[in-house]
């Protein structure tokens, strides 16, 4: 395979990648929050480990005291920089505190980062660390569309969350099969003619960043589009409503806006 | 149009599966090869998951499914078009060690960027060396440490205070390993610097070489030259060098940025960013054990001459290798590249 012609674009809080084959996929990115945590762990671990050292290297130069020091203090350093770097290089772009908070360091390209790449980012470290607690790096994330840190824009990578690789299950299936609001083509049609075309992205909108929004936010967000549609747009009967969760109704409504005309007309009882 | 997605899944369903077991066989595996078989199966797998995902994105509201589509072919595109490097090659020392020819290849490559700092640095001790010289005044400002100021009261501490360091190699050895870090510190922070589009950088050189001036010009006017070139030439060969090297590799990161737009492969240039990286903290070890076991002890235990003789040995080595090495070895490549191309 020759090198890919792709270009990139990003949201807030996700990479489009569109590939030479004509394919868009989307990277969802790690904020500052997660990407904390997962430091403050790993340095927990990389003192943990040069303590551990250290003891060894006191054993060993008992008799030598200034020279234990001289290794600890060369390992400590070496190890601070070389942990990140090597595991990230090595170990799918993760350290430790990485893979347990789900972090995941890439190329912006959406490949795998390089030695070379993890390196550079790890070094960089000396400037986003300025001037205390990592403020350069922390205004860096926050300022930038791809949340990088000064490290991360030299060299070309990112932090991606890593969601977990799993078909969607039953439940999924199921809802997809059937859409209740077919059954009442009258309103379907008003719903179809009151709708606006931004009320309508809207809704596509919120059902598509479903598993982005917390869950508190997501149940806000939905009960709230909901009680619109019902009160203002397309009041559907109460034993309809009762069935369905804010969710399944924002699905059905959103089925019946991007739906064929036809298909609602044909679904059941022509009007 | 809206996908059914009952029928879809029934069809499609199958190579998912196929494709999600093909990627985690390869991800276990420690060389991560394909046969010729297993990549046209992957590659295929691979367009039929693409063309899957667009009509998942396009024809229905499903953002479970989409998101696992969406995975399946990061995963695959990953795999396509990028080959980690394999456990055998990483523990190959021969890799390892050519950072040695390396490290001079890249410094005479870029060696406008070395001239650059070399150029800042100078400019720096020429205020300095002045201001000291004309305005007696400035020394208060551009010395604050007492030791520097008064180099008299330095000189003769330093030299009644033999019997501290004639018997403490262990204090030597932790200072040498504060030198080192502290000095890997700023040297870092200078190339890093280079984000600042070099700004930072020459600011940082411009500082050190300031300081640098002063002191040799107040060492000097009061008649300490020859202890002072024996306390800083020792380790100095190694250390002030290795600090334009850093401001070499900082102002090459902010050429590389500033010109991102014309150079797709910046990331490849990065290679030589870390190269010079590695060889200045190979120097700045060597200079920090310098200073802490040898610039330390004066005359009478080491003559003032010798001390001067062996800092300008190093210096002589020093230049040798940064010009030298290297270049046999880049021709042999080049000629045998010829001769395949010849051939």
């Amino acid at each position: 395979m020759t090198i890919t012609q792709s270009t990139r674009a990003a949201t807030t809080s996700e990479l489009t990648i569109a590939t030479s084959e004509g394919v868009l996929f989307r990277l969802p990115l790690a904020g500052p929050a997660p990407r904390l945590y997962a430091m403050l762990l790993d340095i927990v671990i990389v003192l943990g480990t040069v303590n551990g050292i250290g003891l060894l290297v006191y054993w060993v130069f008992a008799k030598a005291p200034g020279f234990g020091v001289m290794v600890i203090t060369l390992a400590e350093f070496a190890i601070g920089f070389a942990y990140s770097a090597l595991l990230e290089g090595y170990w799918n772009g993760q350290t430790i505190g990485k893979r347990l908070f789900h972090l995941r360091v890439i190329d912006q390209d959406g490949l795998p980062l390089r030695i070379e790449q993890a390196w550079v980012r790890n070094l960089m470290r000396v400037f986003d660390a300025l001037p205390f607690a990592y403020l350069v790096g922390g205004i860096s994330v926050l300022s930038s569309p791809l949340m990088q840190r000064f490290g991360d824009r030299v060299a070309g990578t990112l932090v991606t969350r890593q969601t977990p690789l799993s078909l969607p299950d039953e439940e999924f299936w199921a809802r997809q099969k059937y859409n209740s609001f077919t059954e009442y083509p009258t309103i379907a049609m008003q719903l179809r003619r009151a709708a606006t075309p931004e009320l309508a992205a809207l809704i596509q909108d919120a059902l598509r960043r479903r598993n982005e929004l917390a869950t508190y936010a997501r149940r806000e967000i939905y009960r709230e589009l909901a009680a619109y549609l019902q009160s203002e747009i397309c009041p559907f009967p109460d034993e309809l409503i009762e069935r369905l969760s804010d969710e399944q109704y924002l699905m059905n409504a959103s089925s019946i806006l991007f739906a064929d005309r036809g298909a609602i007309a044909s679904s059941k009882l022509a009007i | 149009m809206i996908l059914n997605l009952e029928r879809f899944r029934a069809q499609a369903q199958p190579r998912w599966k196929d494709l999600e077991s093909l990627l985690s066989a390869l991800e276990s595996r420690p060389d991560r090869r394909l046969d010729s078989a297993e990549a046209e199966q992957l590659q295929q797998l691979y367009a039929q998951a693409s063309a899957d995902l667009n009509r998942v994105t396009h024809g229905a509201l499903a953002p479970d499914l989409r998101q696992y589509l969406e995975r399946l072919v990061a995963r695959a595109y990953a795999e396509l078009h990028y080959t980690p490097p394999t456990r055998s090659q990483l523990w190959q020392p021969r890799r390892w060690l050519r950072i040695f020819t390396a490290f001079p290849e890249s410094f005479r490559r870029q060696s406008r960027y070395f001239a650059m700092a070399a150029l800042v640095t100078i400019s720096g001790c020429t205020l300095g060396a002045l201001a000291v010289r004309y305005d007696p005044a400035s020394v208060d400002v551009l010395l604050p440490a007492n030791y520097l100021r008064n180099p008299g009261e330095r000189v003769h501490e330093e030299e009644q205070g033999q019997a501290r360091h004639s018997n403490s190699a262990q204090i030597e050895a932790e200072f040498s390993a504060q030198l080192i870090r502290h000095n890997i510190q700023v040297a870092l922070l200078a190339a890093a610097l280079g984000v600042t589009f070099g700004v930072g950088t020459a600011l940082l050189l411009f500082e050190n070489g300031v300081l640098l001036g002063a002191v040799a010009v107040r060492y000097t006017q009061q008649g300490f030259g020859l202890f002072m070139s024996a306390w800083l030439l020792p380790h100095g060969v190694f250390e002030i060098p290795s600090i334009l090297i850093a401001g070499q590799a900082g102002f090459y990161l902010a050429r590389l940025l500033l010109h991102r737009r014309e150079d797709r492969n910046v990331r490849d240039s990065m290679r030589e960013w870390l190269i010079l990286v590695a060889g200045l903290a190979m120097m700045l070890v060597w200079a920090g054990f310098m200073e802490a076991f040898f610039s330390q002890h004066h005359a009478p235990v080491l003559p003032y001459g010798f001390k001067v003789g062996v800092g300008l040995a190093e210096l002589v080595l020093l230049t040798l290798y940064l010009l030298l090495i290297g270049r046999t070895e880049s021709a042999r490549v080049t000629r045998s590249g010829l001769a395949t191309e010849n051939g």
